[in-house]
């Protein structure tokens, strides 16, 4: 069997063979992508794998703007179309309502959103927490079970805290000092904390009502839920987080190169460490969300995993570079719960939500993929 | 491994220990297990775990195995489990031949794996993003055919011996899920260590560009793994509507996460690191026979999952423990 013509690397990765390799032979003289050339000739030159000619660099960045701005468009033009077939749909309670019942899931998406930064979006490989829903739940249910039993605001907000603390650390300490990949150790952990929830509530709904509650459950100014400043607080919060202080710079160092951040001289294990117990603390933040949002703990938490990380991949469509943000993330939660109380409104069958949702995330990570900047 | 091999006097025997971590541990687990409860070592209880929770499990936890052993993860095994399940009732319910549902609820599985292949092979959307979707997009599908997720029950007058056999049927005294699983584990465990294909799925698992570059048809392997995994699940779906004569909306979504566990659990166990079909069955028979132990050593059914996440963390953190030292 003759040996195949090995294709070359860049090339490859550009998407445009015949012009690429016209400007690799005119720079070096040697012909890629034929018979002799091999990945080990373009990794011997890693200057070469700089686009050559500017007016492609150009062409890359113009469709990566239009990009960044398509998901926002899209988003826009979904709103637009609820707005006029739905005049409610503008209503500032409304508005409000949806921030509101986006406010758990946009909480813990924020959390995962945190792990993908640092950790990297390779989900095998990569930092993925599977115990959000997990803490979210068990959370919850302390913080009822709790003020079931007579303690103060102070007690039950620092034991569910405490809580998604304790779910952080030992994610950290699985996956940094035991060195267990975050896929499997936070799929252990979420078992142990959708466990430990049924424990407490013994799988049953356990009322709640306190001051704090009741706070967290009213409405804001301009008719806004105070749940739903909460979200927008937290998210601008992190996003400040991460823009001004180096810390969000070093975070995404850390994910998207973890040997070249260590040899900057990133603590690496320390952002990793830290974007877990981050994560964890959010979950148990949206457990006293959730409490204050439904009036008590309720079961049923683990439905949130895999919507919490649709909501974090999704996120990617408003970046630029194709990368988890918060923002990204805020919008995704936003637009994915502007879709169902927009089809409530219209009278569409809810059914269609889901599968929106997946065709969604095929189609934005389909086209992050065809820029050839892939998840 | 590399490292290993550089200090072989002392490593060669914690690495001959790794391999066998996981059957060490399900040997534990059965030990202390029998000592506590007086009846789970007996024949009528191990069958009983093996027909009830291990069965589907395990053909479910194949099809994981060969998504993971060519480098993704499936996460819509649970999908094809629910459509090959809707498609086979609503065939049987319509008073088709059984014969002819199998096949329906078939091609619904081979339906999942193609798209999925069409997104993973042709877009190149990485496996994980891919089949997140395509669960989406099932879980919609489902609420639609099912009015917002009503289970499908067959007609009591189309309940024939057929669908009987299918749903309670065995042989020499096995049922067939079980023979199912061990055709299934034969197979499988054969192509991923004997054919050249298996190698290939295998390289383009641990390192798809070095594949690529060598000249394996990496998006053909892809597509292939993608679909056999969907018509696999999808078995594990007729066999489970066919034993409860009904169709439950996302029932199938009860083997994602043991899947995922049992697979990775298998591949990390293993001496190479790489997913192989023995390490798999190990992982899913650990979690069969840790949780119906917690129950019969008297912890109710909620201690039984912390204890269950409890276990496989220990077992995770032997098992890194002793990669450690090896690598």
């Amino acid at each position: 069997m003759p040996p195949r013509a090995v294709p070359d690397r860049v090339a490859i990765e550009r998407g445009s063979k015949p012009l690429f390799q016209r400007a690799l032979l005119r720079r070096t003289g040697v012909r890629f992508g034929g018979e002799r050339s091999s990945a080990l000739t373009v990794l011997a030159a890693p200057d070469l794998a700089a686009p050559p000619v500017s007016r492609i660099a150009r062409a890359i960045r113009v469709t990566a703007g239009l990009r960044g701005a398509g998901g926002l468009l899209l988003i826009l033009a979904v709103l637009a179309v609820f707005a006029v077939r739905a005049p409610s749909f503008l209503d500032p309670a409304n508005l409000g309502l949806i921030l509101s019942q986006s406010a758990v899931l946009g909480i813990l998406s924020l959390g995962l959103t945190l792990v993908l930064i640092t950790g990297g979006t390779d989900v095998i490989a990569g930092g993925i927490d599977l115990s959000l829903a997990g803490t979210l739940g068990l959370s919850a249910a302390v913080f009822a079970g709790l003020n079931q039993a007579g303690f103060g605001d102070p007690a039950c907000a620092a034991a569910a805290l405490g809580t998604g603390l304790a779910v952080g650390l030992v994610n950290a300490g699985a996956i940094l000092l035991l060195r267990i990949p975050p896929l499997l150790a936070t799929l252990a952990v979420m078992n142990i904390c959708a466990g430990l929830e049924l424990v407490v509530t013994e799988n049953s709904t356990i009322p709640a009502a306190s001051p704090l509650i009741d706070a967290l459950g009213g409405t804001g100014p301009l008719d806004i839920p105070v749940l739903g400043y909460l979200l927008l607080a937290l998210a601008l919060g992190l996003a400040a987080l991460l823009r001004v202080t180096p810390l969000g710079l070093r975070a995404e160092a850390v994910g998207g190169h973890p040997a070249a951040a260590r040899a900057a001289g990133i603590a690496t294990g320390r952002y990793v460490a830290g974007s877990y117990i981050a994560s964890g603390l959010l979950g148990g933040v949206a457990g006293i969300v959730s409490v204050a949002f439904l009036n008590g703990a309720t079961g049923g938490s683990s439905e949130m995993l895999l919507p919490v990380v649709a909501t974090a991949f999704l996120g990617f469509m408003v970046s630029r570079r194709f990368v988890p943000t918060i923002t990204g993330t805020l919008l995704a939660t936003l637009f994915l719960g502007s879709l169902t109380n927009g089809f409530q409104l219209l009278h569409v069958s809810t059914y269609w939500v889901n599968g929106i949702e997946g065709a969604l995330i095929l189609a934005v990570v389909g086209a992050g993929r065809v820029r050839g900047r892939a998840a | 491994m590399s490292r290993a091999q550089a200090r072989p006097s002392r490593s060669i025997s914690a690495a001959e220990l790794l391999r066998f971590g996981l059957p060490a541990m399900l040997a534990l687990v059965l030990a202390v297990f029998s000592a506590l409860a007086p009846g789970f070592l007996t024949v009528a209880n191990v069958t009983g775990v093996l027909v009830n929770s291990v069965a589907l499990n395990a053909i479910v936890a194949l099809a994981m195995t060969l998504a993971v052993a060519s480098g993704g993860t499936d996460l819509s095994v649970g999908t094809a489990v629910d459509l090959g399940g809707l498609a086979f009732i609503a065939a049987v319910s319509a008073g088709q031949p059984v014969a002819l549902a199998v096949f329906f609820g078939l091609l619904a599985g081979i339906g999942t794996g193609l798209f999925n292949a069409l997104l993973i092979a042709r877009l190149g959307v990485t496996p994980f993003l891919a089949t997140l979707g395509t669960l989406f997009i099932g879980h919609s599908l489902q609420q639609l055919a099912t009015d917002g997720g009503n289970p499908v029950y067959v007609p009591a007058g189309r309940i024939t011996p057929a669908l009987a056999l299918i749903g309670h049927g065995s042989c020499l005294g096995i049922p067939l899920s079980l023979w199912l699983v061990l055709l299934l584990s034969t197979g499988i465990g054969l192509l991923l260590t004997r054919t050249r294909f298996g190698r290939e799925v295998l390289a383009v698992g641990i390192q798809a560009p070095a594949a690529l570059y060598s000249g394996l048809p990496v998006r053909r392997i892809l597509a292939l793994i993608s679909i056999a995994s969907g018509t696999i699940a999808a078995l594990a779906g007729i066999l489970l509507s066919a034993h409860v004569n009904a169709y439950v909306p996302y029932a199938g979504n009860a083997y994602l996460l043991d899947s995922i566990g049992a697979a990775f659990i298998g591949t990390a166990l293993s001496r190479t690191g790489r997913a192989n079909v023995p390490g798999t069955l190990l992982g899913v028979a650990l979690f069969g026979f840790m949780t119906n132990g917690l129950l019969l050593i008297g912890w109710n059914f909620y201690w039984q999952q912390v204890g269950t996440g409890v276990l496989i963390l220990l077992t995770l953190i032997l098992a890194f423990a002793g990669r450690e030292r090896v690598g």
